[in-house]
């Protein structure tokens, strides 16, 4: 444990006697604890992003098409990025662009109920009961979350959990639960690098001395027991024990001081009604958080589905008012155009976040960040309210084996992305499928494999996906 | 009438008459029904009595496909000229009917045609009354009359108790002529008598008592017993050599010794001595197959006489009781275990007077192979659990202690006129804008006025308002986008007054909803009581209507978050006459609107609401006057909870000496024991550090209480008998005792009133113990024991789980699926409730159903939703357990029947005979052979059971199943499937016939009582010991079996004779 921090070789940074425990790091804590870190082991991460409302999907003839379409012209290695991913050029040979891939569970749901499922995969439905299941980077977190200080950083513009089917949280526990996130620039930086003052601390004393309690009060019925049931108790004082070991670690880690960062160039008080800084303060403290090692996976929704609450305010940063209200209003004059400048914009910020991990050197000095990074940016839409071929983005973690410089396409029967062009009602959503799709899940697996986690499935998945 | 049941289910009775075609003949008459005419017409009809009717024959000559009901059923158009029944054959012609019912036999018919003046005919008949082992004559060389004719020869005879009939023909030829094998035929062969009426229920009943080993043995079971105490016991190895072995040789050598070993079984190799040798499984087997009848099989060369089978059983059973014995006393058992989920909920649940559900988190259980979930090995327990009972038990309690801030409620008085108002006022604004623009024009005002007030007929198919004194109505539109709490009614501080009239009603049609928008402003915990005065629009109809209530939030412009809460509601009250209905749950067990609370609020919608839908099936309206909320509710203040932690209110700081009592309090209640100064001192410790931690009073209370309810001596069940040490006063037998019984009958802690016979030392006495129960089973809690042991006994998840057709079965719907898994537990309830037999599970003449059940029984006069007591007639096909639609719906596969999960469910829950486990590579039916898919479903299974490698198993599987076939994948009746009518009869192993769902109750009524009592003694005792059962208990089992016997079969009885018996009261 030391020797990784040790290993940050960022000196400068380390001062005083920082506390600070968070709750979520707890919580997952339990499942890994043999993954101890060491010094071989190579950092590998993973962010994902989800915008919401879908993308511009203009038909062929429209005179938009060529500019605006949020999906890029041609294939495979020969393809060109149109207006809308455009920013992202410099960086064509770190990403792939995906299409012709969505979760087959909703793909008759409509659109605004499914950014619950974008990292699940689970049929979350249209209404009645709402099961959810463990997302994507929960499942890697649950490798990797207790090597650092945080297991993860779960974000978004909206905050807290959001409602069943109206989630304003990308991450979802191991039993489906939605993990609330984080909106408060302020809240994610005292989180990260503030200590938390001696609560923490005494909690944890409490708790071991409860746990001794518990301990001794098994040992003493132990006693009374036969030596079979003797046997049945042990399974009890061991998880009391692995408990106590957690609570352990947890004091250790109050004892490595945080990291010390320097954000006089941020300002935490920013809310989404500024909206472009918002955002760049978003993305600076997952760098940030990253960069000191603080956490390997994070989560960032940037908006939640169906235009409310304060996400929806992202368009005025590109000077229209409100985000949900450019996709209802593409047959307007200039409509492509106005929602691909907004897509525009979030790509602008996606490759200004992705090229400062590529021009940051990474911990131990071994190659840039963002070779060692995943960044996942997709929607549960690709046109209006429908939740079929959703466009997907997946940028750097070149050492992780990606075959970047690509544009994949899936499916059959809807190779210019026209199935789902130009739709403009809320019918939509429900028309029947003519075309085929594999599930996004596929993507999500062999993810998972690249990030080093050994598991058979994820999410429905049905199997990897070779030339990602 | 079986004869005539099974005519109909077999034979096509519109064949009961059939042509044929000759070259020649004559009109001959003959005497009923058989005739031929003149030219070329040949016509004859069977007798209608004929007892042969549908019965197939075994032959020694290979006949044609379908000819097997040639002989019997008339259908032999498509085979005219063919039947040449000596077809080249120079052998004797023998034609065997079996498994007949046949009282008395009066006559035999054989009606036959020779083509030939050369040829001739006779037979002979022959008749058994033992299921073919023995064959008597009745007739010999009966000829028939003419050469070259038809004939009719008849038979008179008198045989009793028929069950085979053998004809054997000959085609002798005369002197001068050889035998003619080209122009002979029989066409017809007819028995005529008295059928054997199978038995009804009640004699089937009676004469299964009468048959009882159990009820013999009773007493010999328990002198036995008696005289093994003390002594060592010795295996009767010397009996063994002398009379059982030469008899096992004698029988099972020749497939289960040195040559053979079919099923891999070798009988000449077991060890004798049952007491300390290892085959004691194998000779269960043994035991089981011979007493059984299954073994040795009818078509053993070497069958086992009376004599021999008797001695057999009898010694098995002899030195397995002894052995059994020797092996409880000689091993300890105990069920030490962790308490399930359900139990741990329903402890939070009592310790602190909460509704809470508090289990929802933690993992499921694992069932075990008998099918229960509180079984000791199964219970496991990890780190992650264990910090998942620390945060419930802190969170739990938490909710169980108040402060003074939180007693005062808030209410709401929600009157229609009040909740319309605004709809009202909407309407008349546009009314008035109407009015005005069109003030000069009086017809094209009255035109728009027409035009823009909604239809009379399009309001009411809504929910709507209706105003009583001037009749208008207004729909009563929710609008979500009016949100912010626009028109919801502000919530008081003091109870409301209930208006005394109301001018103003809400009428819901079925299906329809009223939303009451609370707003904002409920608390994050606290029961909310609801309260809604109602009544129905037709009382006259005997279906009361249906009303549900929800409780959710707006999500976003296409989604709601509305959960159903509590059950739906009969409404009996008329209108003249509404009456409140009540509806309680705690806010922090339903979803919440998250936007709740948040301030500054920009889009979403922070409102919760309730919403009353009429969830009726028929089509009645429910007419909604008033609704009153209340939050957080107390029955009384401080509640409940709050004093089963704090014996007064607390708000303020305390001495330690109250926290030492108030810990000891309830360690006591939570640990089911008395603690010692020594585990109270521990507490209290704790209990310090966290008031040095600046912690307040309460809390530090809580805290130290979340260890107690994390502490092993809370989470696992039945401890040892033996005496804690440093703790001699303490009465453990008793308090183990207490858990024990509590466990069982409410699967929860002891209450005080068992808590104080256990100090006092007076738990441990037969009496007190059945008194105790007897209280108990009388408790609501009781309906604990009644929901989870049914569905673990019959293993009920598998119809949660179950996914009906929707296109097989579009009258299935979730509300005749939540009915139908109410069905077992109410009928286990009232067989409970009034001590009724545990037969009754086998056939009962009555069902307990509702309104939705009975129609999918087509069962008439049942109305509404709560299952009731209905007497049933034989010919509704239903009583008992194995005839209800739940059970008979899980064991399906949602599409179409399974007769292989059916007979395996039968053997495994109500026979406690599990077949052993498929084989590694079983071969799979192959659909993709044409000829097999020709094959009905039996015959496929038949087809499947020939195959040596699935042989043995299924034939122990499937007879069972089959006769579970009247009944479709949703347990409706059915006689036909597809355009077949149903062939649910089938042969067990042993050649022992059931015949439908009537045949199998009777069956096993007939010949399995005492092993559907040991049966379900067995499968009780391990779920009141929570542990499965072994070998040792074996005797214990039996022993309660048969004392259950003796006392006429009660339920309650059972569980009497449980709690009495030793193997629950001496761990």
């Amino acid at each position: 444990m030391n020797q990784k921090i040790s290993s940050l070789d960022r000196r400068k940074f380390l001062r005083g006697t920082g506390l600070a425990l968070a709750l979520p790091w707890l919580e997952s804590f339990s499942g890994s604890l043999s993954a101890a870190p060491s010094a071989t082991d190579s950092i590998r991460r993973l962010a994902c992003f989800y915008m919401p409302d879908g993308v511009p999907m203009p038909r062929v003839d429209d005179p938009a098409y060529t500019d605006w379409s949020w999906f890029p012209h041609g294939k495979g290695k020969d393809f060109t990025l149109t207006k809308c991913l455009d920013p992202l050029n410099p960086l064509k040979e770190d990403l792939t662009v995906f299409s012709g891939l969505s979760h087959p569970a909703v793909r008759k749901v409509h659109g605004h109920s499914n950014a619950d499922q974008f990292l699940t995969g689970a049929d979350t439905g249209n209404r009645g009961g709402y099961q959810n299941s463990i997302s994507l980077d929960q499942a890697f977190a649950a490798q990797v979350g207790d090597r650092t200080r945080h297991s993860s950083l779960v974000m978004s513009t909206d905050g807290g959990t959001g409602s069943p089917r109206g989630a304003q949280t990308m991450s979802f526990n191991r039993k489906g639960r939605h993990m609330p996130a984080e909106h408060k620039p302020k809240r994610i930086f005292d989180m990260l690098f503030v200590k938390s003052g001696k609560d923490a601390a005494h909690r944890l004393a409490l708790s071991q001395s409860a746990l001794d309690d518990l301990l001794e009060d098994a040992k003493s019925l132990s006693r009374s027991l036969s030596h079979h049931d003797q046997n049945r108790l042990e399974e009890y004082l061991q998880s009391v024990r692995d408990t106590e070991r957690n609570v352990e670690k947890a004091k250790k880690w109050l004892d490595i001081p945080l990291p010390q960062v320097d954000v006089s160039h941020l300002n935490l008080d920013i809310t989404p009604e500024e909206p472009r800084t918002y955002l760049q303060t978003m993305y600076e403290l997952i760098f940030l958080a990253f960069k000191t090692d603080s956490t390997r996976v994070a989560t960032y929704q940037i908006g939640r589905e169906n235009g409310v609450g304060a996400s929806d305010y992202m368009a005025r940063a590109v000077g229209f008012n409100l985000t949900h209200q450019l996709s209802h209003e593409t047959k307007k004059p200039g409509g492509w155009e106005n929602f691909g400048t907004y897509c525009n914009f979030l790509s602008t910020e996606l490759a200004r976040f992705a090229n400062k991990l590529k021009n940051t050197e990474e911990i131990g000095g071994d190659g840039n960040m963002l070779d060692n990074t995943a960044l996942l940016f997709g929607s549960a839409s690709s046109a209006f309210h429908l939740s079929r071929n959703y466009p997907m983005l997946l940028l750097g973690g070149r050492k992780m084996g990606f075959q970047h410089g690509q544009f994949l396409k899936y499916g059959e029967g809807n190779e210019q992305n026209q199935s789902t062009a130009d739709i403009s009602t809320d019918a939509g959503w429900k028309g029947a499928m003519d075309y085929t799709e594999l599930p996004l899940s596929n993507l999500y697996l062999t993810l998972l494999h690249k990030l080093g986690v050994e598991t058979d499935s994820f999410g429905g998945s049905t199997e990897t996906l070779s030339e990602v | 009438m079986l004869n005539l049941k099974m005519c109909a289910n077999r034979l096509l009775p519109s064949r009961l008459c059939f042509s044929l075609m000759f070259f020649w003949g004559n009109l001959v008459v003959f005497a009923e029904g058989f005739q031929v005419e003149v030219g070329d017409k040949f016509v004859t009809s069977p007798s209608k009595n004929d007892l042969l009717a549908g019965i197939p024959f075994l032959s020694n000559v290979k006949l044609q496909e379908g000819d097997f009901f040639k002989l019997t059923d008339g259908e032999a158009k498509k085979h005219y000229g063919s039947r040449t029944f000596a077809l080249n054959n120079e052998k004797d012609w023998v034609v065997t009917f079996s498994r007949l019912k046949i009282a008395r036999l009066d006559e035999v018919r054989v009606f036959s045609w020779n083509g030939d003046q050369r040829a001739q005919q006779d037979y002979d008949l022959a008749y058994s009354m033992d299921a073919g082992k023995t064959f008597l004559p009745l007739a010999k060389e009966i000829r028939a009359l003419q050469n070259g004719a038809c004939n009719l020869t008849r038979v008179q005879c008198r045989a009793d108790g028929v069950t085979d009939l053998r004809l054997t023909f000959r085609n002798p030829g005369d002197r001068e002529n050889p035998p003619n094998t080209l122009h002979s035929s029989i066409l017809e062969i007819d028995a005529l008598g008295v059928p054997l009426l199978p038995l009804t229920f009640a004699e089937a009943k009676k004469a299964g008592r009468d048959n009882s080993v159990l009820l013999q043995k009773a007493e010999s079971i328990k002198d036995q017993e008696g005289r093994s105490n003390g002594l060592s016991p010795k295996p009767k190895l010397a009996e063994f050599a002398a009379e059982i072995e030469p008899a096992l040789q004698k029988t099972c050598l020749q497939c289960h010794g040195p040559d053979k070993q079919k099923g891999k079984f070798r009988i000449d190799t077991l060890d004798p001595d049952l007491l300390h040798g290892e085959d004691v499984a194998w000779w269960l087997e043994v035991q089981d197959v011979i007493s059984n009848g299954e073994m040795p099989p009818d078509d053993a060369d070497q069958l086992l006489g009376d004599e021999d089978r008797t001695r057999i059983v009898d010694w098995l059973a002899s030195e397995i009781q002894t052995a059994s014995q020797l092996r409880r006393s000689e091993s300890g058992h105990s069920s030490f275990r962790r308490m399930t989920r359900y139990e741990y909920n329903y402890a939070l649940q009592d310790l602190l007077a909460l509704p809470n559900d508090f289990a929802a988190d933690l993992p499921p259980e694992t069932t075990s192979e008998d099918g229960f979930k509180n079984s000791s090995e199964m219970l496991q327990m990890t780190a992650m659990q264990f910090e998942q009972y620390r945060e419930i038990a802190r969170k739990a309690l938490d909710l169980a202690a108040v402060d003074e801030s939180e007693r005062k409620p808030i209410y709401f008085g929600v009157s229609m006129e009040d909740l319309s108002r605004h709809r009202w006022d909407e309407q008349e604004q546009k009314l008035e804008k109407l009015r005005k623009a069109h003030k000069d024009n009086p017809i094209e005002l009255n035109k728009q006025l027409e035009r823009h007030l909604p239809k009379e007929d399009f309001v009411r198919k809504r929910a709507h308002f209706w105003n009583r004194v001037d009749g208008r109505r207004i729909g009563s539109q929710w609008q979500r986008t009016s949100w912010q709490g626009k028109f919801s009614i502000p919530p008081r501080r003091e109870p409301p007054a209930i208006p005394e009239n109301f001018t103003v009603v809400a009428n819901l049609p079925v299906k329809q909803t009223l939303t009451v928008d609370l707003w904002d402003v409920l608390p994050d915990t606290g029961v909310i009581r609801v309260r809604a005065l109602l009544s129905r629009s037709t009382p006259e109809n005997q279906s009361p209507p249906i009303v549900s209530l929800l409780f959710g939030h707006v999500v976003s412009n296409n989604s709601f978050a509305s959960e159903k809460v509590g059950s739906g509601q009969e409404i009996l009250s008329v209108p003249s006459a509404p009456q409140f209905y009540e509806w309680t749950f705690p806010l922090s067990e339903v979803v919440r609107n998250p936007f709740r609370k948040v301030e500054n609020l920009k889009g979403p919608n922070p409102a919760e609401y309730i919403r009353f839908q009429n969830t009726s099936s028929t089509k009645e309206e429910i007419t909604l006057h008033y609704v009153e909320v209340t939050t957080p509710f107390h029955e009384q203040w401080p509640p409940d909870s709050h004093r089963k932690i704090f014996p007064a209110f607390t708000d303020g700081d305390k001495s330690v000496g109250d926290a030492r009592e108030i810990i000891l309090n309830f360690m006591e209640k939570a640990w089911r024991r008395p603690v010692s100064t020594k585990e109270v001192d521990r507490k209290l410790a704790i209990f310090s550090e966290f008031r040095k931690a600046e912690i307040s009073f309460k809390n530090a209370i809580i805290e130290t209480l979340a260890t107690v309810l994390s502490s092993s001596n809370f989470l696992y069940l039945a401890q040892s008998d033996k005496p804690r040490e440093g703790n001699p006063a303490e009465n453990n037998r008793g308090f183990g005792l207490a858990t024990r019984l509590s466990v069982f009958l409410w699967s929860s802690l002891p209450d005080k009133e068992l808590m104080d016979l256990a100090a006092q030392g007076e738990l441990d006495d037969s009496k007190t113990l059945v008194t105790q129960a007897k209280r108990m089973l009388a408790d609501p809690k009781a309906e604990r024991l009644i929901r989870h042991f049914v569905r673990q006994w019959l293993g009920m998840e598998l119809l949660d789980y179950l996914e009906v057709d929707e296109k097989a079965y579009p009258k299935f719907d979730p509300t005749l699926k939540e009915d139908m898994s109410k069905e077992p537990i109410a009928f286990f309830r009232e067989v409970l409730g009034a001590n009724r037999s545990v037969l009754d599970f086998l056939h009962s003449d009555y069902a307990m159903i509702n309104e939705r059940l009975a129609n999918h029984y087509g069962i008439s006069g049942v109305y509404g939703t709560k299952l009731r007591k209905v007497s049933l007639e034989p010919s509704q096909n239903r009583g008992g357990l194995l005839s209800q639609a739940g059970l008979l719906a899980m064991n399906s596969d949602g599409k179409d029947s399974h007769p292989l999960k059916r007979g395996i469910w039968l053997l495994e829950r109500m026979l406690n005979d599990p077949p052993p486990p498929p084989p590694p590579a079983v071969p799979e039916i192959d659909l993709a052979d044409p000829e097999i898919l020709k094959l009905s479903l039996k015959e496929r299974m038949e087809d499947h059971r020939n195959d040596p490698a699935c042989r043995s198993c299924h034939a122990k599987i499937d007879p069972w199943g089959i006769a579970f076939e009247n009944f479709d994948a949703t347990g409706a009746w059915r006689s036909e499937i597809g355009k077949e009518p149903v062939d649910a009869s089938s042969l067990l192993y042993n050649k022992q016939e059931l015949n439908g769902m009537d045949g199998l109750k009777r069956f096993l009524l007939e010949n399995r009582q005492d092993q559907f009592a040991r049966s379900l003694t067995h499968k009780m005792a391990a779920y009141a010991l929570g542990r499965p059962l072994t070998f040792a208990d074996r005797v214990q089992v039996n022993r309660v079996a048969g004392e259950l016997r003796t006392a006429g079969d009660g339920l309650a009885d059972l569980v009497f004779l449980i709690v009495q018996s030793d193997l629950f009261r001496k761990l």
